[in-house]
């Protein structure tokens, strides 16, 4: 509000001073809540324009159906409780008509004051919506003047003003999680683009390399090339297996197919192929006391032990990795630990969501963000969990927790 | 013998880029970043120059943008990024050539080749990676600015604007000139922010900033940086 129009209120200045109107309208500023405004504002307000009872209705801007979403009685209002009026009809009418309404009594009684109702409805009125109307209610009068009905469209001008700030807040807010859902897919997107394109560049490099009519090439560099290719080609099947995997599971289309499994010999065969593609991959197994045999699908949990193996060896290429293995309480407990780099702290928490990576990484490093996500869904299905630990410079321990026999459902 | 450096973060592409052009009889040597890159390119001089564009540290464009500023050395884009906007941007910021990856080992030596001969008719331009004005130097590599040896922090356009009186010594920039080119041309006409960025840089840069010696007002006409023999 502007002050040329301040001052066309023509509110005398005893009545209503500039440092009431700076008080309401720094609790709006102050406020987030409009309710909240309003409750600290009430009794402000009361010290210089006297009512019972106040709601403030809200229009459904669909529906169009009225809701008071805010009422108090103050005074004589309070003994009345629901019986007396708080003046929905009319508030009905401001909304149709946007405008304000004051409705008084013909004659007044004095024995029964909350049956004679003064009331002043003021529409909330911004740009051309109306989101609702504020209601004024005196029981018994005395009339409104003509400045305390300006007094109460200012009121009702910053309620407005809150109430329509609170909605763009709530409105923005879900906008963010939109924004924060589609880069997320934008970024899964440019993540497996450069993931896919990365093997199949080199692939169709040493491919047409070894094609090249204009040279040739002495058996051991053909050898070479061809490895490279090979293991490239590995790496893609990989990925599109992961992708495949991550997408049925998120739907709920891959079912573990459940036999009798040796955990130690599971874990011993991982390691075992872990270390054809990292002859110099250091490992120290601790298996404590008899293990007996659990249920569960061999082939899914060889892929949580090897993803995980995978992550050390990937993120953690200098340390040696501990696998300890014990069962207690009817569980399989499988601790994988590296003294690697460790995670920071506050990634732990998002690190089993799909396509996260940690941002800090170098970006040498490949990955598609669903290694984890997949071992995660996968352990749910075995009805067990995984967890990680990890410390900066100390290195990183992922726990999982198998039930030996899980629930049939 | 002809010189390339090879510039990718994948060890892979490195090896696959070497093997091909030292069987077509070059030298190659390999960085595996933008700073590394520019490091050598200051203390080899290689012939041509193939950029990865994704890369830790230093990304290919920021390198390539920074080689330019001191050298016109042929130097081929190598990225896995196909749309039209990236190869333009490529291009833009100087890159003679670009090879979209996947790429095929022939075509890519073809394309050396071809960007070997053309640049054998271009003349080459002195290649400094550093440039003195008096008590100032500046580090193009680097985007590094010294003044009596003791850095200056620039701010980014700040450091564009000391460029380009740097690479136009002694020729006076309107500032219609300056602003359309560093803030681009919808602020042709916006002579307050220049002037602002022009105090800023002298308060930075001078002895005394009334009295500049680097960057030197020519009323009515623009700015100039003068000849440096003038103020020693």
């Amino acid at each position: 509000m502007n002050i040329s129009r301040m001052i066309k209120m023509e509110i005398p200045i005893d009545v209503v001073s500039l440092d009431h109107l700076y008080a309401i309208s720094r609790m709006v500023c102050e406020n987030t809540d409009w309710k909240e405004m309003l409750d600290d504002a009430t009794h402000l307000v009361r010290t210089i324009l006297i009512f019972d009872n106040l709601a403030v209705y809200l229009q459904d801007p669909d529906t169009k159906e009225i809701e008071v979403l805010y009422a108090k009685a103050i005074g004589r209002g309070r003994e009345g409780g629901e019986d007396v009026t708080w003046g929905e009809a009319l508030a009905s009418q401001v909304i149709q008509n946007l405008e304000t309404i004051l409705q008084q009594p013909g004659l007044v009684k004095v024995e029964n004051r909350l049956k004679q109702p003064y009331l002043l409805g003021i529409p909330l009125r911004i740009d051309h919506k109306c989101l609702g109307a504020l209601l004024l209610i005196r029981f018994g009068g005395p009339p409104y003047e003509e400045n305390q009905v300006k007094l109460a469209e200012f009121i009702a001008q910053q309620v407005t003003q809150l109430i329509e700030k609170q909605q763009l807040y709530e409105i923005a807010r879900r906008i963010d999680d939109q924004d924060k859902q589609i880069q997320l897919q934008k970024d899964f997107i440019s993540t497996i683009s450069h993931e896919l394109r990365s093997p199949l560049g080199f692939i169709k490099g040493y491919t047409t390399t070894l094609l090249r009519s204009d040279t040739s090439w002495d058996n051991a560099t053909q050898m070479e090339f061809l490895q490279i290719i090979d293991q490239e080609t590995d790496h893609l099947q990989l990925l599109i297996e992961n992708l495949l995997d991550s997408s049925r599971l998120q739907s709920g289309l891959l079912k573990m197919k459940y036999q009798h499994v040796r955990v130690d010999t599971l874990v011993r065969d991982a390691i075992a192929r872990k270390k054809m593609y990292h002859s110099n991959l250091e490992t120290e197994l601790q298996i404590k006391g008899e293990l007996s045999p659990i249920q569960g699908d061999p082939y899914r949990l060889s892929q949580v032990i090897e993803n995980v193996l995978s992550n050390a060896v990937k993120y953690a290429p200098e340390s040696k990795i501990y696998i300890k293995i014990e069962q207690y309480n009817g569980s399989t407990q499988i601790d994988i630990s590296d003294n690697g780099p460790g995670i920071p702290q506050k990634y732990i928490p998002h690190i089993f969501e799909r396509f996260f990576r940690n941002p800090e990484q170098s970006p040498t490093i490949h990955g598609s963000g669903l290694g984890l996500f997949i071992c995660q869904q996968i352990m749910i299905a075995h009805q067990g969990s995984i967890t990680a630990e990890s410390k900066i410079n100390q290195g990183t321990t992922i726990h999982i927790e198998l039930p030996n026999q899980p629930k049939l459902i | 013998m002809t010189l390339i450096l090879v510039v990718d973060d994948e060890h892979l592409y490195r090896h696959l880029l070497k093997v091909n052009l030292e069987k077509e009889g070059y030298d190659v040597i390999a960085a595996s970043d933008g700073e590394e890159a520019l490091d050598i390119i200051s203390t080899k001089r290689p012939d041509l120059v193939i950029l990865d564009l994704l890369m830790p540290r230093l990304d290919g464009f920021t390198t390539c943008e920074r080689i330019r500023q001191f050298s016109n050395m042929p130097i081929i884009i190598l990225t896995a990024k196909g749309d039209e906007q990236d190869r333009v941007a490529g291009l833009n910021i100087g890159a003679d050539d670009y090879v979209v990856k996947p790429f095929s080992a022939t075509e890519l030596v073809a394309r050396v080749r071809a960007v070997l001969r053309r640049a054998e008719t271009t003349e080459q331009v002195a290649n400094n990676r550093y440039f003195i004005h008096g008590n100032l130097k500046i580090d193009f590599a680097r985007a590094e600015v010294w003044r009596e040896n003791k850095p200056v922090y620039l701010s980014a356009t700040e450091y564009r604007l000391l460029i380009q009186f740097a690479q136009n010594i002694s020729k006076v920039l309107s500032a219609e000139e300056l602003l359309s080119s560093i803030w681009g041309p919808q602020y042709r006409t916006d002579k307050e922010i220049l002037w602002v960025s022009i105090a800023r840089l002298r308060q930075k840069l001078e002895e005394n900033p009334h009295r500049p010696l680097h960057i030197v007002t020519r009323p009515g006409l623009g700015y100039l940086m003068p000849p440096a023999e003038k103020e020693i």
